[in-house]
């Protein structure tokens, strides 16, 4: 590049000219409010409030991620012995008074319990409903991640089998991706109806009526699963499509000599396939699980955060909190630790990277 | 065991186009077959039928007199190297070699036995825990050859091997071929399209174009008795020179043709026998390089303008642009040729004896012995 | 056929019958969404058992199209969220493609850092400053045109609202800068030589070069305008501004139970994306696959 290297100071200006809308924009959009968002974290400012924020030190955090526990013995009668309820289970004293009265659990509202021989341990938060969206959003990665991934490589193998019509077959797959979530999670609103829904008509159709149909958002336990079932159908054809450019960058000859060293189909997978892929699962993988951490739209439009907040998410808090009940320093505290917990995960995945570089070096 | 291959008319259709169209060979024990000809005419899908990585359409193959159309790749125990050695990436030299062994469960002494001996003959022993990756053309070659002996195959099938490498390494790795044949002794079938390999490395060379074998023979059978034209100007390098002839008379102890164009032309009389054709077609006079002679105006057959010299050091070759003739027609240059550059006008001369001549459908002429 | 052949038929039988379950799992919810659109509730109760859930027979009727239209101002909305992509696109086309320009030809003192920076930028989503984002937004002046030009107070509750925080797109300048950088720098040293100045370098020798990148940019940024949810659900609580998903949205949320004007209204909004894909399939294809691969 020596013409512009020797013109060092009219490049150097018109650069200046061609990158600052662009750089403007994203200080603007992208780093002021990060560094605004943290600032905030550390006050109590409101979202319309006349009054400015005041200093308020790390007390956000700590209501947010504040976690202790509580463990009681069964309480017991005059003689001695454990005094147990209707259905023979020990009755332990009220976990809540003890937090409202004594001063060591300040703040602090009861989570979720769990016996150990005959005490019981009381998982205490400060912020439960958060702690438990935290939970909510790391079982939906959990779930849909294997899901969609599996489902993606799949249609990747099927679509590179070299069948007849592939194209259409890889049009198929993919256009739920080119769709709105909005629109997907009203069609599937509908699909997961417990009378007019097709999701139930067709297990029963399956079953031969032995399947009862069921309420799937409106159910605690069948709600996360619904929406990983639907996101990891919109989703999926867009791994897909990644996963096959990664297959079709694996040389036909290598399947050939695996042939005639004598490999069947299965160790022609593991030994040409999947280390081939390798890379690019890797990739899908963390792609697939940082956007699944982000999982908003199909919550606020489907469920928001229902059943009894079984599906509630980490963003759908920060956008509860902070916008619509307006406590934008509390909202942006927990966007911040949305943030942190993206950005490890993509360090991780660099790591890796890194290693597997010098390894392969 | 080096085995016996044999090909009984075999036929590849795809997609309603015949691609070979009828093929029949033996390949002797130990022999060296190397499969030649232009891109396009079918050997590398040939290769690929004998290693059972493409269906046969028709016909029939036979290994040591077994009936194998249907069988596996594996279960034809042959070991095959590609263009682009199709090295495993992620593995180690060692575990590249080893793959097919361990795949057949071999035990693992065993295996590790003869492993050891591929990485000896090969002199890969020090590169062993490589990757690919790591390794230079050549030595990537090597392993792939080594990948293929150490499972001691009955044929090793070659296609273009040689063709991703540069020049230099080429000739270095032709001849580590030719020695690992004279040592190994397995029947081998290489494919090429560069017809020094075929001549250098082949104990008999097939000549395929179009789906079709054009000829079978040594490499100096098909150099000095080309059976066709597309032979003659297909083996040899440079390519023989093409004359157009007509024929003017015959007799019983040979014939009479004009060569060169309109008014120049002058009647030659060649020691072949009358072709068998209708009409008056014109037949192709064929003259290798080193039989065509400069000479002065008077004892010339034909004139052509030189368009280029080709300096190989010891030898200096003229193409000429000769009237009557298709292509350039090649000469070789006596030693003593300083002052003939491109656009000098030269004479050809030629011993009649020392020519060919191919009738209008191609085929060779017979020529008549003194 | 060969008995080779014949003894692969089994396998190849299954390989389509599995795929063919597959586009029924993807085909499905669309036929479905359409045929209820067509039908009043008593038909979708009526065919709910059978076949004809998703297929558009029986007692068809356009009646949920009409209430769409009429009472789901689905009009205003498409053409709020046809300007805000167009115009989004348009503009990040020029700004981005410039940035990753100056990045990838020119020398100037900051660019290392700045490329630092761009890929530091990339990893941050969306959601993570949708927050803080929108506490800036309140803050700045913005402009109120419903009678003559008023200064007011925030930027909420605007069609530029949603345009101008995403021209500048961090993902965007990165493709187009791995893009440029694989073009060869004879053509631009040609045209210095020329006389060029650094902007006619761009736009005839850079631009002309780089359709495939543009269209790629196009089709991603495009569809992530128009598929926008949060940040229009945030700070678009109003009805003049608001874009197509919020209004499907609302619709939803108002007329949860009229299934079949909910599948219009959905249908409305899905078709013309989907025919768009089905004749630009490649492109969409080529776009993914550039975005993903380079990752």
């Amino acid at each position: 590049m020596s013409g512009a290297v020797a013109r060092g100071g009219g490049t150097g200006r018109a650069a200046i000219w061609f990158g600052a809308p662009a750089f403007i924009g994203l200080a603007m959009f992208v780093l002021i409010p990060v560094l605004m968002s943290l600032a905030l974290t550390f006050t109590n400012q409101r979202l319309v409030s006349p009054d400015p924020g005041e200093f308020v030190g790390t007390e956000n955090y700590q209501r947010l991620l504040s976690v202790s526990y509580l463990v009681q013995s069964p309480e017991r009668d005059a003689a001695g012995h454990i005094v147990t309820d209707s259905a023979g289970e020990p009755l332990y004293a009220r976990a809540r008074s003890i937090t409202r009265t004594d001063p060591t659990f300040t703040g602090y509202r009861p989570m979720t319990e769990y016996r150990w021989g005959d005490k019981r341990v009381s998982i205490l938060a400060k912020d439960p409903e958060f702690l438990r969206s935290l939970v909510n959003t790391f079982l939906f990665a959990l779930l849909v991640v294997p899901l969609q991934c599996s489902a993606a490589l799949l249609m990747a193998l099927l679509v590179n089998a070299g069948l007849k019509g592939q194209t259409v077959f890889r049009g198929i797959f993919f256009s739920p991706v080119v769709m709105s979530m909005v629109i997907v999670s009203v069609v599937w609103a509908f699909l997961f109806d417990k009378d007019l829904g097709l999701f139930n008509t067709i297990l029963s159709a399956v079953s031969f009526g032995a399947f009862q149909p069921v309420d799937w958002l409106g159910n605690a336990h069948t709600a996360m699963p619904a929406l990983a079932i639907m996101s990891a159908w919109q989703g999926a054809g867009f791994q897909m499509l990644i996963l096959l450019a990664g297959l079709q960058g694996i040389s036909q000859e290598l399947y050939d000599a695996a042939k005639i060293d004598g490999a069947n189909a299965w160790q022609r997978f593991w030994n040409i396939t999947v280390p081939g892929l390798r890379q690019t699962i890797t990739f899908v993988l963390i792609v697939t699980t940082i956007a699944a951490l982000g999982l908003f739209t199909q919550v606020d439009v489907m469920t928001q955060g229902g059943p009894q907040n079984a599906t509630s998410t980490v963003m759908f808090q920060a956008i509860q909190r902070g916008v619509r009940e307006e406590n934008i320093a509390y909202g942006s505290t927990i966007s911040i630790v949305y943030f942190g917990i993206i950005t490890i995960l993509i360090l991780l995945q660099q790591a890796i990277q890194r290693r597997r570089a010098r390894l392969n070096a | 065991m080096p085995a016996t291959l044999e090909l009984r008319d075999i036929r590849k259709e795809y997609g309603g186009t015949e691609i070979i169209k009828g093929v029949s060979l033996t390949v002797a024990p130990s022999e060296f077959l190397v499969l030649v000809g232009p891109s396009g005419c079918g050997k590398s899908t040939l290769l690929r039928m004998i290693a059972g990585l493409e269906d046969i359409s028709s016909g029939d193959l036979y290994f040591d007199d077994q009936l194998v159309n249907d069988w596996d790749p594996a279960k034809r125990r042959i070991g095959m190297v590609f263009q682009s050695y199709a090295l495993y990436p992620h593995m180690t030299v060692e575990q590249n070699i080893g793959f097919g062994l361990k795949l057949a469960k071999k035990p693992r002494a065993e295996r590790e036995a003869r492993v050891e001996e591929a990485l000896r003959v090969l002199q890969l022993t020090a590169l062993r825990h490589h990757k690919p990756s790591q390794l230079s053309g050549g030595q990537r070659q090597r392993v792939a050859i080594g990948r293929a002996i150490v499972r001691k195959p009955n044929a090793f099938l070659f296609d273009e091997p040689l063709s991703n490498l540069d020049a230099a390494l080429r000739g270095q790795m032709r001849m580590e071929i030719g020695r690992l044949h004279q040592r190994l002794k397995n029947t081998v079938v290489y494919v090429t399209h560069d017809q020094v390999e075929a001549m250098t490395l082949a104990d008999r060379i097939v000549v395929l174009e179009g789906g079709v074998i054009r000829q079978v023979g040594t490499p100096m059978e098909l150099y000095e008795r080309p059976s066709n034209r597309f032979v003659a100007g297909f083996i040899g390098t440079p390519t023989m020179g093409f004359l157009e002839a007509r024929l003017a008379a015959a007799d019983g102890a040979g014939i009479s043709v004009s060569i060169g164009g309109g008014e120049a032309s002058k009647r030659v009389r060649l020691p072949f026998a009358a072709p068998a054709q209708q009409g008056d077609a014109p037949l192709t006079l064929g003259i290798r390089p080193e039989h065509g002679r400069i000479c002065p105006a008077d004892q010339a057959l034909v004139f052509g303008d030189v368009i280029m010299l080709e300096r190989l050091g010891a030898d200096t070759f003229a193409f000429l642009d000769v009237e009557g003739a298709e292509d350039t027609v090649a000469v070789r240059l006596p030693h003593d040729h300083e002052a003939i550059a491109p656009g000098t006008r030269l004479g050809l001369t030629f011993d009649p004896q020392h020519c060919h001549l191919f009738a209008a459908d191609g085929q060779a002429v017979a020529k008549i012995q003194p | 056929m060969t008995p080779a052949q014949r003894k692969r038929l089994p396998i190849r039988f299954a390989l389509y019958a599995l795929l063919a379950l597959l586009s029924a799992i993807f085909i499905f919810p669309f036929l479905f969404m359409l045929a209820s659109s067509l039908k009043g509730n008593d038909a979708i109760f009526a065919d709910v058992e059978s076949l004809r859930a998703v297929l558009p027979v029986g007692d068809l009727t356009l009646d949920n199209y009409s209430a769409v239209f009429q009472r789901g101002n689905i009009g205003h909305f498409l053409i709020n969220s046809v300007i805000i992509t167009v115009v989004t696109v348009a503009l990040g086309l020029f700004v981005n493609s410039l940035a990753a320009y100056a990045l990838a030809r020119l020398e100037w003192r900051g660019k290392q850092a700045a490329l630092v920076v761009l890929v530091v930028l990339l990893a941050v989503p969306l959601e993570a400053i949708s927050v803080p984002m929108m506490l800036l937004v309140t803050k700045l002046p913005g402009l109120d045109f419903s009678e003559g030009i008023a200064l007011t107070r925030s930027w909420l509750d605007t069609i530029y609202v949603q345009i101008i925080p995403f021209i500048a797109n961090a993902f965007s300048i990165f493709l187009f800068y791995q893009f440029f950088r694989d073009i060869p720098k004879d053509f631009d040293e040609a045209a210095y030589i020329d006389g060029a100045t650094p902007f006619q370098v761009y736009r005839h020798v850079i631009v002309p070069s780089s359709i495939p990148v543009f269209a790629t940019v196009t089709i991603l940024q495009g569809l992530a305008m128009w598929n926008q949810y949060l940040w229009p659900v945030i700070t678009v609580p109003g009805e003049e501004a608001r874009p197509l998903m919020i209004g499907m949205q609302q619709f939803f949320a108002a007329r949860r139970v009229e299934w079949g004007e909910v599948m219009a209204y959905a249908s409305v909004i899905t078709v013309p994306i989907l025919l768009a894909f089905i004749f630009f399939q490649r492109w969409f294809v080529r776009s993914v696959v550039g975005s993903g691969v380079k990752g």
